[in-house]
């Protein structure tokens, strides 16, 4: 329709967290702590483990991630991970935030002071 | 490397308050961090993992999927928006952190000071002594005619013991200053503190052995073999803890005693002189010493019968002292029995202090209170609109009131936790100092009635300073308040405010009067007429033994010798020896004139044994006749009080007089000196009988006057003494300003305390005032703003602001001289010297007051002179 836009969009912090995700999963490591420290080393914002968790699962409603259970191991206190992996519609919802952020972005380099 | 666990209260609390979806997956990433992290920095780590649990916990991942039963739900839903109020609360502290600080830390002073005054209260009189049924153990006195506490003589004591029916037990013991063994013979000579105890004693206490056996009944006897019980402390320090004393011998004075028993550490009682003995012997008195009835220098115990109420107990002594008064007319007529519960006695004059502290502390939390709910009240006012926007979203006045509840809770919880750690910081750095004021020191600690005080008072401050904000935050009317650049704040709850400063002032005015009388009082203690000249004083004690000295020429020449070579010592003025020093307990005896008939009803006075040179040391006048020589041989001076009490207006010089501890030997008048304060500082003078006699007891203490500062000449006075013999033990060692000092700790204690807690409370009030004051400006600002555009001068503006400042001043200073007045009921008994109710010190309190009052409404006066009414006015 044309008042729709094409994907639903997405929260600034939301995008951390699927670039998050989109980071670690090729490494099969693509859960809360990993995500969390993923979010820390490279953008400086060190954030609680429940609102990693509580956006994790607020994007998995959405259908833009899903999810699945792994084996307790004994570093964890015998307990389990919750790993995450990119939908399709995630990956798009992605792709669409970054092609506005860059569009809009574009030129403005050196306003910005970006080099 | 040494693996750190994750805090588990943390992870409990996690695996409470998440749900089980997220549970494991939470948990398990946070240990796991927490392992990466305590590699590098354990305390960090720990810092951490906190943190990220406290985040959890106030707003934890949502559960998808409810599989609660229904009937849970409401409850659970209670329970969601409590969380969301305290999840709320924590964010709105965080916001505007300069708030959150200034309220946490007034309350925490608050808190602080209520926790450490509770937790010295609670150790002193209200947790049990430890022994088996505290409750039951009792003091046992007698009481003279002229209707004082006095301790026992021992043919009174068996004659109690032996008919009264009402004690599972009863026991007699002799203190320190009648039994202070010298330990010899193990290196330096030493003095032990020794308790002399007859039999039975420590069934009577319930002090069972650690090793060993207490004392048999055959051992109690004159002829019996020398034993003797070490307390733990001393069978550390003498025998290293050895399990395999008994039957060992240890030495004091001189004779061997063999050691029967060890008492445990629990049994050890600093404040009750029998139980903090370092060892205890046999009473062991002689059949003639047994059926003495006029030496009352023994203390009594005594343990009550299961079903006996003090009352009972009481009246059956009364009984017994009737009977034996009719019995032995000549020494029990008019003598009474007085049973007093244990722990009464121990705290003794302490409670009134204790109790009147913890009133005055209650005052500066409530002070606390009335600030922290301004604050607060200031804050709701400024957050008006939200609440309004509440209201309207459809919020009851309830949910706002618990929403504003819950944040002043949350601050008093934090003020109340900072308060614990101040109370704990404080009684940690002051426990030598409590040591010497209060006694039953060394068993102050914050224990769980502590805690629980803590917890109680924190939850009772955040509501008694958020209800009021709470309910007038609820009431404010949702139209005016939503309409931008209505009716201004500072026209709202100023009559609250208002009365908040009046209650803040009288209750500071209260507090500064009691440290007002209590400062003067102590002045008057420390800086009043004693009698004698305290400065450049030195005094110590000894006590010859008799195993050493067993003939009074012995001891009369060591006094001598070593008289001598004290006052040929540089530096010495004077020096003389005194049995029982101005306020250390002492004889007190009635006299018999030579001449006179029998006094009808006999005043005793104080009865001092002393050698030449005492009066000359202290610097006690001799008001006619003559001081005491060296070749005097049992002759008496008399106190001007005592002259008056017993030769009326006749001139006793020359006269004779008997002491009733020697009938026999006559003694003469040969001078009369001045009245000296010899019972104790706050008592007046006493009337006093000075001896001198060729026959002295072993036990002493030297008083020397210098000309230079008394303390320098400590080591060689020392040094003369052990110089005649070097196993002689010298203790005590104080100045006689020390020894002043000594005996007004309690004074200085309390004084100390009530003027740190007036100072807090001038403060808080101060910057009551002052921030009200500010509210109410700002708030009445267009209408300055008008009134300068008319032509108000300055200063009918400052006119304006402080009389709107000081009139809930004065209201609170008068309010707070008539509260002051009916506190003095209180204080009566604890200043000396001065009015509790001294009208002196209420006007230099309340202009105190007034002016501070006067200093904090400035600056708000200041500002509002500098509003400029062109800008102000344009604001709207």
């Amino acid at each position: 329709m044309w008042f729709k836009a094409s994907a639903p969009v997405l929260g600034d912090f939301e995008q951390l967290v699927l670039l998050g995700v989109l980071r670690l999963e090729r490494e099969d490591a693509s859960y809360g702590a990993a995500i969390r420290q993923e979010i820390h080393a490279r953008s400086g914002r060190d954030v609680s483990i429940n609102a990693v968790y509580t956006t994790l699962d607020r994007l998995e409603s959405k259908g833009f991630l899903k999810s699945w259970v792994g084996d307790p191991t004994p570093q964890r206190g015998g307990r389990r991970r919750k790993f995450y992996a990119l939908c399709p519609a995630g990956v798009a919802a992605l792709r669409q935030a970054y092609r506005a952020f860059t569009a809009m972005a574009d030129g403005l380099q050196s306003r910005l002071e970006l080099k | 490397v040494k693996k750190t666990d994750p805090p588990r209260l943390a992870i409990w609390l996690l695996t409470r308050r998440l749900s089980a979806e997220w549970r494991d997956f939470v948990v398990g990433d946070l240990e796991e961090e927490f392992a990466t992290r305590s590699g590098s920095s354990p305390v960090a780590a720990h810092f951490w993992l906190w943190w990220q649990t406290m985040r959890c916990l106030a707003a934890p991942p949502p559960v998808r999927r409810s599989r609660l039963p229904l009937g849970s739900s409401q409850r659970d839903s209670r329970m969601r928006t409590v969380f969301a109020d305290v999840r709320y609360a924590f964010r709105v502290m965080f916001r505007t952190p300069s708030f959150a600080v200034a309220v946490v830390s007034v309350l925490a002073l608050g808190i602080g000071a209520n926790t450490t005054i509770f937790s010295i209260v609670n150790a002193v009189l209200l947790r049990p002594l430890p022994f088996e049924e505290p409750e039951r153990l009792v003091r046992i006195f007698t009481r003279t005619p002229g209707g004082r506490l006095f301790e026992l003589s021992p043919g009174k004591f068996y004659d109690w013991q032996r008919d009264a029916r009402s004690f599972e037990g009863m026991a007699m013991y002799q203190c320190c200053g009648f039994r202070e063994l010298a330990l010899t013979g193990t290196g330096a000579a030493r003095t032990v503190r020794a308790t002399a105890v007859s039999a039975g004693f420590f069934e009577v206490v319930r002090a069972r052995p650690a090793l060993g056996r207490v004392f048999r009944q055959e051992e109690d006897t004159p002829g019996g073999r020398y034993v003797v019980v070490l307390s733990e402390r001393f069978w550390r320090a003498e025998f290293g803890g050895n399990p395999d004393v008994i039957g060992r011998t240890v030495k004091l004075n001189d004779e061997p005693y063999t050691i029967v028993g060890v008492m445990p550490a629990t049994a050890s009682v600093a404040s009750w002189t029998a139980m903090a003995s370092d060892v205890w012997v046999p009473l062991a008195l002689t059949d003639e010493q047994r059926a003495d009835r006029g030496n009352h220098n023994r203390y009594g115990a005594g343990r009550l019968k299961r079903d006996v109420e003090l009352a009972q107990a009481q009246a059956e002594m009364d009984a017994i002292s009737a009977r034996l008064a009719r019995e032995f007319p000549t020494s029990d007529d008019r003598w009474g029995a007085v049973v007093i519960p244990m722990q009464e006695e121990i705290v003794g004059n302490s409670r009134t202090m204790l109790l009147m502290l913890l009133g005055a502390v209650g005052l500066v939390l409530l002070i606390a209170c009335a600030n922290v709910g301004n604050l607060l009240f200031t804050r709701a006012l400024s957050r008006r609109k939200e609440i309004a926007i509440r209201s309207a979203l459809g919020a009851g006045r309830g949910r706002v009131f618990q929403q504003l509840l819950t944040e002043a809770l949350l601050l008093a919880g934090a003020g109340g936790a900072l308060g614990l750690l101040l109370a704990y910081g404080t009684l940690t750095s002051a426990s030598t100092l409590l040591a010497s004021q209060v006694p039953r020191a060394e068993e102050i600690s914050i224990d769980g009635p502590v805690l629980l005080f803590a917890v109680g008072v924190s939850m009772l401050t955040g509501m008694l300073a958020g209800t009021l904000p709470a309910v007038r935050a609820g009431r404010s009317d949702l139209n005016d308040a939503l309409k931008e650049g209505g009716l201004s704040d500072g026209a709202i709850g100023v009559g609250t405010r208002r009365l908040l400063i009046v209650c803040e002032v009288a209750l500071s005015l209260v507090l500064l009067m009691g440290a007002g009388v209590m400062i003067q009082s102590l002045l008057a203690l420390r800086h009043g007429d004693t009698g004698f000249d305290p400065n450049n004083v030195l005094t110590m004690r000894v006590r010859l033994v008799d195993a050493r000295y067993p003939s009074p020429v012995q001891r009369s020449s060591f006094f001598d010798a070593a008289l001598q070579r004290i006052r040929a010592l540089p530096g010495v003025e004077a020096a003389g020896t005194i049995n029982d020093l101005p306020f250390a307990d002492g004889s007190s005896q009635t006299l018999h004139l030579e001449g006179y008939p029998p006094q009808r009803e006999p005043v005793a006075v104080q009865v001092r044994q002393i050698t030449p040179g005492y009066l000359r040391a202290m610097g006690i006048p001799v008001q006619r006749g003559r001081d005491v020589v060296d070749s005097d041989a049992e002759v008496l001076l008399v106190s001007q009080d005592a002259v008056k009490l017993y030769w009326g207006e006749d001139d006793p010089i020359e006269r004779r007089a008997a002491l009733p501890f020697s009938k026999t030997v006559l003694r003469q008048v040969v001078g009369i000196v001045g009245d000296v304060k010899q019972r104790s500082l706050t008592e007046g003078p006493t009337p006093t009988a000075y001896y001198y006699t060729r026959e002295p007891s072993g036990r002493a203490t030297f008083v020397v006057r210098t000309s230079v500062p008394p303390a320098a000449l400590a080591q060689p006075v020392v040094a003369a003494i052990r110089a005649i013999d070097p196993e002689q033990p010298v203790v005590d060692i104080r100045t006689m300003v020390q020894v002043l000092d000594d005996k007004l700790t309690p004074q200085r204690f309390s004084a100390l305390l009530l003027g740190v807690f007036a100072g807090v409370a001038l403060l808080l009030a101060a910057v009551g005032i002052y921030s009200v004051l500010s509210y109410i400006v700002r708030g009445r600002s267009r209408e300055i703003g008008i009134r300068r555009a008319l032509g108000a001068r300055t200063s009918d503006v400052l006119r304006l602001v402080i009389v709107e400042g000081m009139s809930p001043v004065l209201v609170g200073v008068a309010a707070g001289t008539i509260a002051a007045l009916a506190s003095a009921k209180v204080m009566r008994t604890l200043v000396f010297g001065v009015s509790a109710s001294d009208p002196l010190t209420l006007t230099a309190v309340g202009a105190t007051l007034a002016l501070v009052a006067l200093m904090a409404s400035l600056v708000p006066a200041y500002r509002a002179l500098r509003l400029d009414p062109v800008r102000v006015l344009r604001a709207d």
